[in-house]
């Protein structure tokens, strides 16, 4: 039949050049994509350096592992998003042997999450070398404090003692750097978040967390005792208590990890700071939020409560007895 | 007789072309493998089944197989949680999680399902009796893990394994350092040995000994989380397993390694082991003493 021989013919015309224009459009993509990405690292830190392949002789073609091993030794975050509020995560932290392993686990985290702005606060005299190589290396986009909490005030005594609890001016200078930063005026959308350096966060949290109007709270696992502590919610979508044992007649019962304040809140109120002293155990976030909104102004993310997508993990001190006094691996070695 | 002949030149030259450019293209592949012995049979057919974006360089690298063992308790889905953060950034991985139950639980499950990682579940039992103070963990789990690899893996395959336990701390460089390890490699790992870092000792290139505040004497002074071991080397050796009998605590690595390697052969990353790349960080356990032996939540929430 005419016709059948005539299709059958079409189709061997047609096929091989389909075929020809795919493989054609990907391998003119994929050198194209190669060059590109190599341009864009070498505006990268000079410590890329010090890991640069060794081994070349057991590698064929040196040139193309070099692109890949820059390529992904540390990932980019997602590209910045015009259209997205800004989540400025305010993390206070202390020297210690666990930090770089904390604030690494804390960058994993965050190379996840688009327009995430860091603000790490060190508890310290001056910045110290550990945390800024490690925030440059990361390549997040992140602002670099520190403020020294006074020694006296750190160590426990008495419980009459005035102490300031961990953390708090690292965090009271977060927000003021946020508010000598950003204008009232400015339309720039964001969410502050405080975020402690070994709670786990998901990455669904800062999803929820974007659309806050003025203050968000959701349920934070491991605190009060509790596998979670959460806020009371009632069939209006509205806060009315708090569901939790220790002292659940706290103004807001609640964990750092479990709320999150919009920036323009933050601006509008310049007298809201936690406080120093004189706070009793599990008021400090009150102590701020009191300042800022009352009780019906909460927003319940989270399904309504009904998740747990921040946990507050604790890292254990890691056995250091073979150290002795002196210490006996090189200190030169960073941990 | 000219169209005829015309006609049949045009049908077939576009097929001649695609010969010409796949011939090519074959050649291209092979000449980029990296020296792990990859045929070109396997590039063809790791680009075909892999790399969907079509990525020429991603297709030739190693597979990293992490190996994580892992437990009900509250902490669970934090851990993994973490875990999965770092593992998605890293090309080429593939996760195997073997939980120590009889049967696979709902809540990883559910997890690893939106992980983001290509990942294997498994599940294997310890009995009781083989969970007491100072006898080895999870030995059943990655001998587990092992044997799936055995099963579904062939010499063909370029990987690296990696046992990942789900409490640790993993930098992402970790994991490119351990790419390029042709039998089995070494690094320094933080808080373990009861100090800061315990490391292998390097000197011309290979390990001389090892630098442990925990009995240095081991034939191999390293944590789980300090070596990886090429995929063809766990094939090589299919009666390589981890012990339960007759291991002292602390010798779970020793044994192992001895089975597949020498200390003389092993490749020692992280700029000649003095780099800390990857911490033996613990979770403490939560308090939980608010919690009301029945529950009394209207909800079940999971944690």
């Amino acid at each position: 039949m005419p016709k059948r021989r005539d299709i059958l013919a079409i189709v061997l015309i047609v096929l091989p050049w389909t075929l020809l224009i795919t493989v054609w459009h990907q391998s003119a993509i994929t050198p194209l994509l190669a060059t590109r990405k190599d341009d864009s690292r070498d505006s990268r830190s000079n410590s890329r350096n010090t890991f640069a392949l060794k081994e070349s002789c057991s590698m064929q073609n040196r040139d193309i592992v070099e692109v890949v091993r820059t390529e992904y030794v540390y990932s980019r975050p997602p590209p910045w998003s015009d259209v997205l509020p800004t989540i400025h995560v305010v993390t206070p932290t202390y020297s210690r042997p666990v930090q770089k392993a904390e604030l690494t686990r804390l960058a994993n985290t965050f190379l996840h999450v688009p327009n995430l702005h860091w603000i790490l606060v060190e508890d310290s005299q001056r910045r110290t070398a550990l945390v800024s190589r490690l925030l440059q290396d990361t390549g997040l986009n992140y602002t670099h404090l520190n403020v020294e909490t006074p020694r006296n005030y750190k160590v426990r005594g008495d419980t009459r003692d005035p102490r300031i609890p961990r953390g708090t001016m690292q965090r009271n200078l977060a927000l003021r750097w946020l508010r000598e930063t950003f204008s009232v005026n400015s339309s720039q959308p964001g969410i502050v978040y405080f975020a402690d350096d070994d709670n786990t966060y998901s990455l669904e949290l800062f999803e929820e967390m974007r659309s806050t109007r003025k203050v968000s709270v959701w349920p934070v696992a491991f605190v009060g005792g509790l596998r979670y502590e959460s806020p009371k919610v009632n069939t209006l979508g509205k806060v009315y208590g708090w569901k939790t044992v220790f002292d659940p007649h706290r103004p807001f019962a609640i964990d750092m990890a479990g709320f999150a304040v919009n920036l323009r809140l933050i601006l509008y109120k310049p007298q809201a700071y936690f406080k120093l002293r004189g706070v009793k155990g599990g008021y400090q976030e009150s102590s701020l939020l009191k300042e800022l909104v009352t009780l019906n102004d909460l927003e319940p993310k989270a399904a309504n409560c009904t998740k747990v997508l921040v946990w507050h993990t604790r890292t254990e001190k890691p056995v250091l007895v073979n150290e002795g006094k002196k210490g006996f691996t090189d200190s030169n070695v960073e941990i | 007789m000219k169209s005829v002949f015309f006609s049949r030149f045009f049908i077939l030259l576009p097929w001649v072309l695609i010969v010409i450019i796949m011939i090519d293209i074959d050649t291209k592949r092979t000449v980029r493998a990296p020296a792990a012995g990859r045929t070109g049979r396997a590039q063809q057919r790791g680009a075909r089944t892999g790399a969907p974006g079509g990525n020429q360089n991603q297709s030739a690298l190693p597979v990293i197989y992490a190996i994580t063992p892992t437990y009900t308790r509250p902490v669970q889905k934090a851990e993994l949680t973490r875990l999965a953060h770092a593992f998605r950034q890293v090309p080429r991985f593939h996760w195997i999680v073997v939980e120590d139950s009889t049967a696979r639980t709902e809540l990883v499950a559910r997890f690893l399902a939106r992980c983001g990682v290509p990942y294997t579940h498994l599940h294997v039992f310890t009995p009781r009796r083989f969970k007491r103070a100072g006898m080895p963990r999870a030995t059943e789990q990655r001998n587990v893990a092992l044997a799936w690899l055995r099963q579904h893996r062939t010499a063909r395959d370029a990987g690296v394994v990696f046992f990942a336990d789900d409490d640790n701390t993993y930098s992402l460089e970790l994991f490119e350092e351990m790419r390029s390890t042709r039998g089995v490699s070494v690094w320094p790992v933080g808080f373990v040995g009861g100090r800061a870092y315990e490391r292998p000792l390097v000197s011309g290139g290979k390990v001389v000994g090892w630098y442990t505040g925990w009995r240095p004497d081991r034939p191999f002074a390293t944590d789980m989380a300090g070596f990886a071991v090429n995929l063809r080397v766990i094939l090589g050796n299919p009666r390589a397993q981890f012990k339960r009998r007759g291991s002292q605590p602390g010798m779970q690595e020793s044994d192992f390694l001895k089975q597949i390697t020498k200390v003389t052969e092993l490749e020692p990353k992280a700029n000649n082991c003095t780099r800390v790349l990857v911490w033996h960080t613990r979770t403490e356990k939560p308090h939980l003493g608010n919690e009301p032996k029945h529950r009394k939540d209207n909800v079940v929430i999971e944690v």
